[in-house]
């Protein structure tokens, strides 16, 4: 059997990954993207432990699937969002997206 | 009406309030309406201060219609009210000059609603000091009293003239005035504010009625101070307060400026009403609180008493403005006042206390009367010719014979003219302090005679004289509304004089039970 | 109806009559005269039957009439107030009943009621005249009816109704409510013709003269009141044992004792009343009224109020008094009323006004009554006044006539000269034969012609007791004076009446008409007849022919008879010859003025009579002694100087430092310490945020990085703190 250490090392990976694309691109899409990313490591996580550590409950399972919810409804949040900035602003730079010092 | 009459003493103190909160949702631009309501509605407190009169009985010891509640508990000061002989007479004063004083400024045409809930409010605060028995409530209502007056000077205040300060600085005299008044008040109450806390600290009670019982053998010391010096403190402070507002001479500069400059129902309700409110003060708690003291500075208060008698006339006789002249009357007559009041200090208990006390309480009543005379009188005058310097005037008795008929009556009431009411109050007043304080008394007369020359050195520049051409056609007789203001208040002055002993009784039950 | 009720309503018709005439009837003048006259007429029927009543009455001295009520509390007691109708105030009661009606009736006439309105006239001055046209287009002037005429009558209703009040008051409180409501009425109808300068500065000279006087009596009064714990008539003047405690306490003032020192302060009263010296000066200038008014003042009311006060005053006065030792206040009256009685009597001589001279006549005889009281002739006094009130109010009247004739010769003729000036008279007798005669009978009561008029039994009795209790010089000083007397009343007579007319108004001056006429001959009728109830006893010839009634009547006011003075010829003869001798040197000395003429004396006299003239400048004296300096002292220094300088400059002073103190406050406390470091606070804050601005450039990445970041470090600290801590 696959020992915990892998999925979290996994889970791990994946974060980073979807952290560096919420730093490092300009696209405001790739970033909601990585956020998706970020999100679905933690499942991963909250799903491993589950597993692995209590697998008589259902939380770990129910945690994950109010992620997924949120995580479909931050989607279409964001995304609304950043086409009403394009509308607005003809861009989804986040370099150029500096409306919060106002 | 059970409720009316359980709560008598509340209602004529507020309702004034009431009707000015009424004035308060009436639109601002219906002017007469505003002045009639204020004039009807303050009947009310009159009406009622009647029914307190009449319901009063004058051989029962103590306070009457006294009420009690809850206000101030932490620190033992409740709402109480109540009325002696003494009170009751100021408290009928006030509520009969609020209506003529009202009656008298519908020629006020300037923000009248809030000159009228400015007077209502006034009455309220002088009401409260008459009627209240606890010294907080009583402080409070004293510095009530204060506010409107410095905004009736202050607002409706003759608009000309000017006072040099120092060094050429101007101020305009309504400023000066208004000023002057609410600060030296002010520096008074700041003392009686003092001195009630170190009562309230050392007695542990505000009430007067417990203080009367307690305060004389109290002996705990007061912040490491025996308590002969607390009450030597606190006497002090109260004479100055007190002194101030009578006012008794050297504290009298205020008076003649805020009489000048104050509009002619303000210096009518300032010299009716405001000033006895100081004398008032001794009689309700520098005489009965500290006897001791008292007695042993009478003679220094009689003789400022004096000095407010004969400078008061001296200076009245020296001026050529109007107003003027009869504002310093008013430091002449309360002079009598204080010296009925200082002579009974000196000798408490004797029959001579108690006339002089008798003659003093009678003559606040009777200045109150004269003296709002006088000065609506010269608010008469002056609506019509815009000035007060009486050189302007002279001749003018052809042209007004029925303003100066009733001018000279009102002159001669003020001047003591037996058979009107001011002679039974100064001749009780120099009768009982002829034995106590001779001299002083002997002195007094020549402020008397003083009064002669300023009262008919008014009448002459006024009424007598080649008929003046410049007022021809210029001045109008007086108006019947004018008549009406000023019909009760000489109607009052003959009847005391004549038969003196419907109010004189209620007098001297009550300095009689009291001192 | 009883007496007490009676006496109780005496003063009420004037005072009514007064109410009702300025509030209703002011505009009616018949209305406001009718009311008037009857109301007087009233009061007259009245003290008419309780005089009737009172004579009646035997031992009226001990039971009186007199009735008293509570008037206002004193403490336990009350004061009371009431009447009191005693032989003394009855025979008072009856002179001013009569005088006070006669000058009501006259009042009509004089004011010229049923004449024309005047062409010119205004309020406040005498009227003019009137110019009437008639059927044949002559037009003449005629007298004017008076402006104000229905205010005349309520103001001479007021002053009748203070002194019925006077009279008939019981204590010396409500004497004195009468007393200063007639000083009100004087000080109204000295001035009735305000709008004369010279009337309105006599008006204020009345009142403040006389109120000097007054306000010492009011302290008297105060002092009786306190000392005895009343102030009626009989608790104290009749009451031995009083008496006696007053004459015993020391004032502690003086060495005098409270009733001497009470004495003096009443008497002081009577001094300003009474216009005795030094208190004199504004009776003179009360001559600026209308004569029935000076009629009113220096016979009827006022001027007897203030004797009438003394004489009721005199058992207190005279407390202590034993047989040839005056007390202080008596020495005192002594020497001022014989001082007066001698010293105006000099004034009159040089005066031309007809109403002056016999203004100061009056001073004197007042002096008389006064100098009479003070040597202890009390009925003297009583009966002095009661004789002068007629002679005197007679010869007001007269003159008023007088004045009146040749008012109507100064219209007809239309020349500018005074018609008060005896110089411009002479020669009336023949144009206005009444006023002659009824003006010739009071002169020669005045001078106390022998036998027929009543002068002469008061003055001969004066005389009598000033010998008989041996007071010389006070006897010589007013014999004097009666000398005096009989001169210039002679030389007035002479000048007016004898002799030929000056001027052509004099030619012209015509009788008055019976309003006016009907007052002289009723009072004439007095004038002679009011002497005969006082004739001494041993009198020779007709002595004890007609008892003296008058003595034993008024004599019982007191409570001890006063003995009648032994008859002496001394003081008879000197009477006779200094009335007839007087009389004969006035009518001597002035029988020969023609028109245009200086004084006759004059000449003689030189700088003395300048000095007579100008009445010894007692105006001006105390007008640079007293009225300068009053003025100075009520301006400058107590108003200017005490209040504007000196209180309100300690004020300023107060507002000056604390302003200085504020300012200094502000400046280097408040600015740079409060508000600098205040004002640091924030400056601080908003250059820190400057600082920090570019943290914030809105980049949400950015942001992050360092969110993350932080969240390392914090990690970090966290760690390190963590495995740190055992």
């Amino acid at each position: 059997m696959i020992p915990l250490s892998w999925y979290l090392v996994f889970s791990a990976a994946l974060f980073a990954i979807g952290l560096f694309g919420v730093l490092a691109r300009k696209n405001a899409v790739a970033i909601l993207i990585g956020i998706e990313l970020m999100l679905n490591s933690v499942n991963i996580n909250l799903v491993a432990f589950w597993r692995y550590i209590a697998p008589d409950g259902i939380s770990g399972q129910a945690f994950a699937v109010i992620v997924f919810a949120v995580a479909a409804a931050e989607v279409a949040v964001g995304l609304a969002l950043i086409i009403s900035i394009y509308r607005r602003r003809g861009t989804i730079a986040a370099e150029e997206i500096d409306m919060l010092k106002f | 009406m059970e409720i009316v009459s359980n709560y008598l003493l509340t209602f004529i103190l507020f309702s004034p309030v009431v009707v000015a909160l009424i004035l308060m949702l009436l639109p601002r631009d219906q002017e007469n309406l505003i002045r009639w309501v204020a004039f009807i509605l303050s009947f009310i407190p009159l009406g009622l201060s009647i029914a307190l009169w009449l319901g009063f009985n004058s051989e029962q010891p103590g306070f009457q219609y006294q009420e009690q509640a809850i206000w101030y508990a932490p620190i033992n000061s409740s709402y109480h009210l109540g009325v002696d002989g003494i009170s009751l007479t100021m408290v009928l004063l006030t509520t009969l000059l609020t209506p003529l004083a009202i009656l008298a400024s519908f020629g006020i045409s300037d923000r009248v609603k809030a000159y009228m809930v400015l007077f209502l409010m006034l009455e309220t605060g002088m009401l409260g000091v008459f009627l209240s028995l606890d010294l907080l409530l009583f402080f409070v209502f004293w510095e009530i009293g204060l506010v409107p007056m410095y905004f009736l000077i202050n607002q409706w205040g003759s608009e000309k003239g000017e006072r040099e300060l120092w060094g050429g600085r101007k101020m305009s005299a309504r400023n000066y005035a208004s000023f002057k008044f609410m600060i030296y008040t002010m520096a008074g109450s700041l003392g009686l504010l003092l001195a009630i806390q170190m009562i309230g600290v050392v007695a542990g009670t505000f009430d007067l009625l417990k203080l009367y019982e307690v305060w004389p053998s109290l002996s705990q010391p007061l912040f490491g101070l025996p308590i002969s010096t607390v009450k030597a403190i606190a006497f002090w402070a109260f004479v100055i307060a007190f002194a101030i507002k009578v006012p008794v001479w050297p504290f009298h500069t205020w008076l003649p400026d805020a009489h000048t400059e104050a509009p002619t129902a303000g210096s009518m309700i300032l010299a009716g009403v405001l000033l006895k409110l100081g004398a008032y003060g001794f009689l309700r708690l520098v005489l009965p609180l500290y006897p001791e003291q008292s007695k042993m500075y009478a003679g220094a208060l009689g003789f400022l008493a004096v000095m407010a008698i004969i400078f008061g006339a001296l200076a009245s006789y020296g001026q050529s403005d109007f107003k003027r002249l009869v504002a310093y009357s008013s430091v002449n007559h309360m002079g009598f006042v204080v010296l009925g009041i200082a002579a009974a200090a000196f000798a408490t208990g004797t029959e001579d206390a108690n006339i002089a006390l008798n003659g003093a309480v009678l003559q606040m009543f009777n200045h109150g009367l004269s003296a709002a005379g006088m000065f609506f009188l010269v608010g008469v005058i002056y609506e019509r010719t815009h000035t007060r310097n009486l050189n302007d005037f002279g001749g003018l008795f052809p042209l007004v014979p029925v303003y100066g008929g009733i001018l000279i009556f009102t002159s001669m009431a003020s001047l003591g003219l037996p058979g009107l009411n001011g002679f039974i109050s100064e001749f009780l007043v120099v009768r009982g302090a002829w034995p106590i304080m001779s001299v002083y008394t002997a002195l007094a007369m020549i402020g008397l005679f003083f009064t002669g020359a300023y009262i008919l050195k008014g009448i002459k520049m006024v009424l007598h004289g080649p008929i003046n051409e410049k007022w021809v056609g210029h001045i109008s007789e007086i108006s019947a509304r004018e008549i009406v203001v000023i019909a009760p208040l000489l109607v009052l002055m003959l009847w005391i004089g004549i038969w003196p002993a419907w109010i004189l009784n209620v007098i001297n039950r009550a300095v009689m039970m009291f001192f | 109806m009883s007496t007490e009720l009676l006496i109780w309503l005496l003063p009420l018709p004037p005072l009514l009559a007064f109410f009702f005439v300025i509030l209703f009837t002011n505009r009616s003048k018949a209305l406001s005269h009718t009311l008037a006259v009857g109301a007087a007429l009233l009061s007259w029927l009245g003290s008419m039957i309780v005089f009737i009543r009172a004579i009646q009455q035997p031992h009226f001295g001990e039971h009186p009439f007199e009735m008293s009520i509570p008037w206002f509390p004193t403490g336990e007691t009350a004061f009371q107030i009431g009447i009191l109708i005693d032989p003394l105030s009855a025979v008072t009661l009856f002179f001013v009943a009569w005088t006070v009606l006669m000058i009501f009736i006259y009042s009509v006439g004089y004011n010229n009621f049923g004449q024309p309105k005047g062409d010119h006239d205004l309020p406040g001055l005498p009227p003019h005249g009137a110019t009437l046209t008639d059927e044949h287009g002559h037009s003449h002037k005629v007298p004017s009816i008076e402006p104000m005429y229905a205010r005349f009558f309520a103001f001479i209703g007021l002053f009748a109704f203070g002194m019925y009040t006077l009279v008939i008051s019981n204590n010396l409180l409500t004497l004195f409510v009468g007393w200063e409501i007639m000083g009100l009425c004087s000080y109204l109808l000295i001035g009735f013709w305000y709008a004369k300068p010279s009337a309105r500065a006599a008006m204020i000279k009345a009142f403040i003269t006389t109120r000097v006087g007054d306000v010492f009596m009011l302290i008297g009064i105060a002092y009786l009141y306190s000392q005895t714990g009343t102030l009626s008539y009989r608790e104290i003047f009749y009451n031995e044992e009083v008496l006696h405690t007053l004459a015993t306490t020391s004032s502690g003032l003086l060495g005098l004792s409270a009733a001497a020192m009470i004495g003096i302060l009443l008497f002081i009263g009577t001094i300003g009343k009474s216009a005795q010296w030094p208190l004199h000066v504004w009776l003179p200038d009360a001559m600026e009224g209308p004569t029935p008014v000076s009629a009113m003042i220096h016979a009827a009311a006022m001027v007897s109020a203030g004797v009438y006060m003394v004489i009721r005053a005199y058992p207190l006065l005279s407390a202590g008094y034993e047989h040839g030792h005056l007390t202080q206040p008596m020495m005192l009256m002594a020497f001022i009323g014989a001082f007066t009685a001698l010293f105006s009597a000099t004034i009159a001589v040089a005066q031309n006004d007809i109403k002056r001279v016999l203004a100061y006549s009056t001073i004197s005889q007042l002096g008389y009554m006064i100098a009479a009281l003070g040597i202890g002739g009390f009925v003297a006094a009583a009966f002095h006044l009661i004789t002068h009130a007629f002679f005197k109010a007679l010869l007001f009247l007269g003159s008023g006539s007088v004045i009146h004739g040749m008012e109507h010769g100064v219209l007809h003729t239309g020349e500018h000269i005074d018609p008060q000036d005896m110089y411009n008279m002479g020669g009336l007798r023949k144009k206005m034969p009444v006023t002659f005669w009824t003006f010739l009978i009071g002169g020669l009561a005045l001078s106390g012609f022998p036998l027929v008029t009543a002068g002469f039994w008061s003055k001969d009795e004066i005389l009598a007791d000033a010998w008989g209790h041996g007071h010389i010089a006070v006897f010589i000083v007013l014999a004097l004076a009666a000398l005096l007397t009989a001169f210039y009343t002679m030389r007035q007579i002479t000048l007016t009446f004898l002799g030929k007319p000056r001027t052509e108004a004099a030619k012209h001056a015509q009788e008055t008409k019976w309003t006016m006429t009907l007052p002289l001959v009723i009072l004439a009728v007095f004038a002679v007849s009011a002497g005969w109830v006082g004739i001494p006893k041993e009198f020779p010839l007709i002595g004890g022919s007609i008892p003296n009634w008058f003595h034993d009547f008024v004599g019982g006011t007191l409570l001890e008879h006063p003995e009648a003075v032994t008859f002496s010829y001394i003081p008879l003869l000197t009477s006779l010859v200094v009335a007839l001798g007087g009389l004969y040197l006035g009518w001597v000395v002035y029988r020969k003025v023609s028109a245009g003429a200086k004084d006759p004396l004059q000449a003689p006299l030189g700088s003395v009579y300048t000095l007579l003239k100008n009445k010894y400048y007692f105006d001006e004296l105390y007008d640079k002694v007293f009225v300068q300096p009053a003025y100075w002292l009520s301006e400058t220094f107590a108003y200017l100087f005490i209040d504007r300088k000196i209180i309100d400059g300690i004020l300023h002073w107060v507002a000056y430092v604390s302003s200085i103190i504020g300012t200094f406050l502000r400046n280097y406390i408040d600015k740079p310490i409060i508000n600098g470091s205040g004002d640091f606070v924030g400056e601080g804050t908003k250059r820190l945020g400057r600082g920090m601005r570019f943290i914030q450039s809105g980049k949400v990445q950015q942001y992050m990085i360092v969110a993350l970041v932080s969240l390392a470090a914090f990690s970090v600290l966290f760690y390190y703190l963590l495995s740190t801590t055992p």
